[in-house]
């Protein structure tokens, strides 16, 4: 075939392929006969060139022979030419080896400085130290490599939102496989974590508000060294979002000389995957609380916590009582924006309970709710004090009305009394 | 010489101020005054009214004075202390807003009625000059005291108000800076309005409003043409006594307002938030804020919104000269034309006024 007729080929071919056709910001694939002839090719031979304008590897001027060698310039139709041993060709390679194939650039600082400065080399590393990496390493050819999360052509940037290790597509991609029941049952690992991360918080955050600040499973697990947290790294994990309670947490070990870890810290009370909105009813001795699934009536900590709860309900109940009572009488046109301000200390004091709860310190959490109540109280002391105000101005109104009145008939019989015809019988 | 029976404490006191000040001689003056009594003499109260409301505005605003801040940052504040921690401040402050607004409505309806009753015929043509003077040191009153609470909505009216000044041919950009004492609502706009509203106004209208009052003294009440008095009452104490029934009712209606929906106070104005949504000026503003609204952007290749100002301009100018522009001695077409127009511009206010009030959409 001429070679005018490869390049038409090759530029046909380069709009051809799927994905979007070549603009400004996406260029199209490199010359190279690989693309021109695999297109030509069968299904699983032409698969490669579908995505291939996609792929991010393409679009910083990367080719098919830069990953799998060979001789991208050769005579098109001389097959043995394109697959030279000695110009590199390494073919397909096989899944085991993958995470070096990828490795081979991507574990090189100095290859990939030219890209991106920043770019991060370690993946291989990390890749070694987790499940994955440990089984890879062990001849196991199930478990997940490179190509399993990233795709193998048509990767896309991390920060694509079509990319499958976009954070709106992390936890779909790891169910992939971990939502497998027979992929996981040989491994003993459950495969209900994808469900119940859906149904979470974190998963809501994500999907529904768009809050890509919310965690999905690379940021507790990890990215290429994927693990799940030690027992004794719970805390931390969550902590790196959750840093007051966690704080609060570590502090009872040091205080308290306790040994939480049997407890794994945070999963107890909130679940590791099905992480739900905490509820005020989780605190208390009630139906919904968490400190009766393992604290009974017999247990010590059972009557603090009764304590707690009472007090936090009392200050809620109050504090709504206050903001009730301060809108109406704002809506009644009596000024009370400085009190409103002034009980917004109560509405401080409530979120700092919730926060406070996870220190399982019943005096310190009393005193606080006794803070919140004393402000909430204010507040209805305020309330009371402008509804007694309303009824004053309500009183006076009426009082000056009916003397307005008074000098309204005053005046008009005082006119009257002037303008009276003279009487004719009058000495 | 029969001795003269010794004079009461008050009459002592009469005549002595009478020995001083003449007092007796403004007495005989209101007794001599009287006012023709037919059927559309209820519209002579009007004017009272609009003196009564004017002298409440004047009270309260002193008592107002006496607590607040002209500056950004403790006019709001200033405010707020005044509604919730001064003695009967929440009364005053909303008398003075509740007040303001009764002022000029009443003002429009004495302006009209005397339109209307061709009141402002020779020789009353300089009362009708001096009332139009008052009535536009009226409306800058309501513009500059608007924006003294320094809340939201004020600090945004006066923004928009301010910049249809700005649209003036040639003096536009220097009225603009004027008003606003710089280029953008600041600080500086507020000080430069409180002085305006405390000091300049006032003076300007006392002396205004002394003229006027001295040329209805001298000229008398004006009966319309083709109307015929059926008799006189004295303007003391007959008229003064009905005059005072009137100003007790607004006195009870101001009050009434006052404490049943005091004047809110809103939000400190922050100039860096964006307008709020539907944002207007006062209600006797919106008429002239409708129109603009509705007028094309380009009309015969001039700008919609200056046509509009000038429109405005030529308009008040064409009213106040309007003595002048009717100069009939006998009702007649030129008369009637008047009138008719005079209906028009009731109309065209009332309805433009009332569609600022329509929700946005509909």
């Amino acid at each position: 075939m001429p070679r005018a007729s490869v390049l038409a080929l090759t530029l046909l071919a380069a709009t051809a392929v799927g994905g979007e056709p070549p603009t400004a910001k996406t260029p199209p694939p490199p010359l190279s006969t690989c693309i021109a002839c695999h297109s030509q090719l069968d299904a699983a031979a032409a698969e490669p060139t579908k995505h291939a304008s996609e792929d991010i590897h393409f679009q910083k001027g990367l080719s098919c022979h830069d990953c799998h060698g060979g001789n991208p310039t050769g005579d098109p139709e001389d097959v043995m030419a394109a697959h030279d041993e000695k110009k590199g060709w390494t073919g397909k390679p096989k899944r085991l080896q993958v995470p070096l194939f990828c490795a081979k650039c991507h574990a090189d600082p100095v290859f990939m400085k030219r890209f991106n400065p920043l770019a991060r080399v370690d993946q291989l590393s990390e890749y070694r130290t987790s499940l994955h990496g440990k089984r890879n390493a062990a001849g196991d050819a199930r478990v997940a490599v490179c190509v399993d999360c990233h795709g193998v052509h048509g990767i896309r940037a991390v920060k694509d939102p079509r990319s499958s290790v976009h954070p709106t597509r992390v936890a779909e991609t790891c169910g992939r496989c971990h939502n497998n029941v027979d992929l996981m049952r040989p491994y003993g690992i459950p495969s209900n974590q994808y469900a119940g991360y859906k149904s979470s918080v974190h998963a809501r955050a994500i999907y529904d508000k768009g809050d890509l600040a919310a965690p999905t499973c690379n940021n507790c697990h990890g990215s290429h060294g994927a693990a799940p947290p030690g027992v004794q790294a719970v805390v931390q994990v969550c902590g790196s979002c959750h840093t007051r309670e966690a704080t609060l947490f570590r502090e009872i070990e040091k205080k308290k000389g306790l040994n939480l870890t049997p407890c794994i810290q945070c999963m107890v009370c909130h679940d590791n995957h099905a992480v739900q909105t905490p509820t005020d009813e989780m605190i208390g001795v009630g139906p919904k609380s968490t400190c009766t699934s393992c604290h009974g009536p017999q247990d010590v900590p059972y009557k603090a916590i009764d304590e707690m709860a009472k007090a936090f309900q009392r200050l809620k109940e109050r504090q709504t009582e206050a903001v009730d009572l301060l809108d109406r009488a704002e809506r009644a046109g009596i000024e009370v924006s400085a009190d409103q301000v002034a009980l917004r200390k109560a509405q401080d004091q409530i979120v700092e309970l919730r926060v406070l709860a996870h220190a399982f310190d019943r005096d310190r959490y009393l005193a606080t709710a006794e803070a919140g109540l004393a402000a909430a109280e204010g507040g209805v002391a305020a309330g009371d004090k402008a509804f007694r105000e309303l009824r004053q101005r309500r009183t006076g109104l009426a009082v000056s009305l009916v003397v307005i009145l008074l000098v309204i008939v005053g005046l008009g019989l005082k006119i009257r009394q002037i303008e009276r015809p003279p009487d004719p019988d009058a000495p | 010489m029969s001795e003269r029976p010794s004079a009461g404490p008050l009459t002592r006191l009469g005549e002595w101020l009478d020995e001083r000040m003449g007092v007796s001689l403004l007495l005989a003056l209101g007794r001599e005054k009287k006012v023709p009594v037919h059927r559309h003499s209820v519209w002579y109260y009007l004017g009272g009214m609009t003196l009564f409301l004017f002298g409440i505005q004047v009270a309260t605003g002193i008592l107002l004075l006496l607590y607040y801040r002209p500056s950004a940052g403790e006019s709001f504040e200033s405010v707020q202390f005044i509604m919730g921690h001064v003695p009967f401040g929440w009364l005053i402050r909303s008398i003075h807003s509740w007040s303001a607004n009764l002022l000029v409505f009443v003002l429009f309806l004495h302006m009209f009625s005397v339109f209307f009753l061709g009141a402002y015929r020779r020789p009353r043509e300089v009362t009708w000059l001096t009332g139009m003077l008052l009535f536009f040191l009226m409306l800058a009153f309501g513009f500059s005291g608007y924006l003294l609470p320094w809340n939201t909505l004020s600090f945004f009216a006066t923004q928009v108000g301010t910049e249809v000044a700005g649209r003036l041919p040639l003096v536009g950009s220097f009225a603009l800076r004027l008003l606003r004492g710089g280029d953008q609502v600041t600080g500086g706009t507020l000080t430069r309005f409180y002085g305006i509203h405390v000091a300049v106004l006032p003076a300007l209208t006392t002396l205004v409003l002394g003229l006027h009052l001295l040329l209805v003294q001298k000229h008398g009440m004006s009966v319309p043409p083709g109307v015929e008095a059926k008799h006189e009452m004295p303007f003391l104490p007959n008229f003064l006594l009905r005059d005072a029934i009137g100003w007790c009712a607004a006195l009870g209606a101001l009050a009434g307002l006052a404490a049943l929906f005091p004047w809110e106070l809103g939000v400190k104005a922050d100039p860096f938030a964006p307008a709020p949504a539907g944002i207007r000026p006062e209600w006797y503003f919106c008429w002239m804020f409708q129109t603009l609204k509705y007028l094309p952007g380009q009309i015969l290749g001039v700008d919609g919104e200056l046509l509009g100002i000038l429109g405005f301009g030529v308009g008040g100018l064409l009213w106040t000269l309007v003595p002048f522009l009717d100069r009939a001695k006998e009702p007649a077409d030129r008369r009637r034309i008047l009138i008719a127009l005079g209906w028009v511009v009731v109309v065209y206010l009332t309805t433009l006024t009332l569609m600022a009030y329509v929700p946005v959409g509909r």
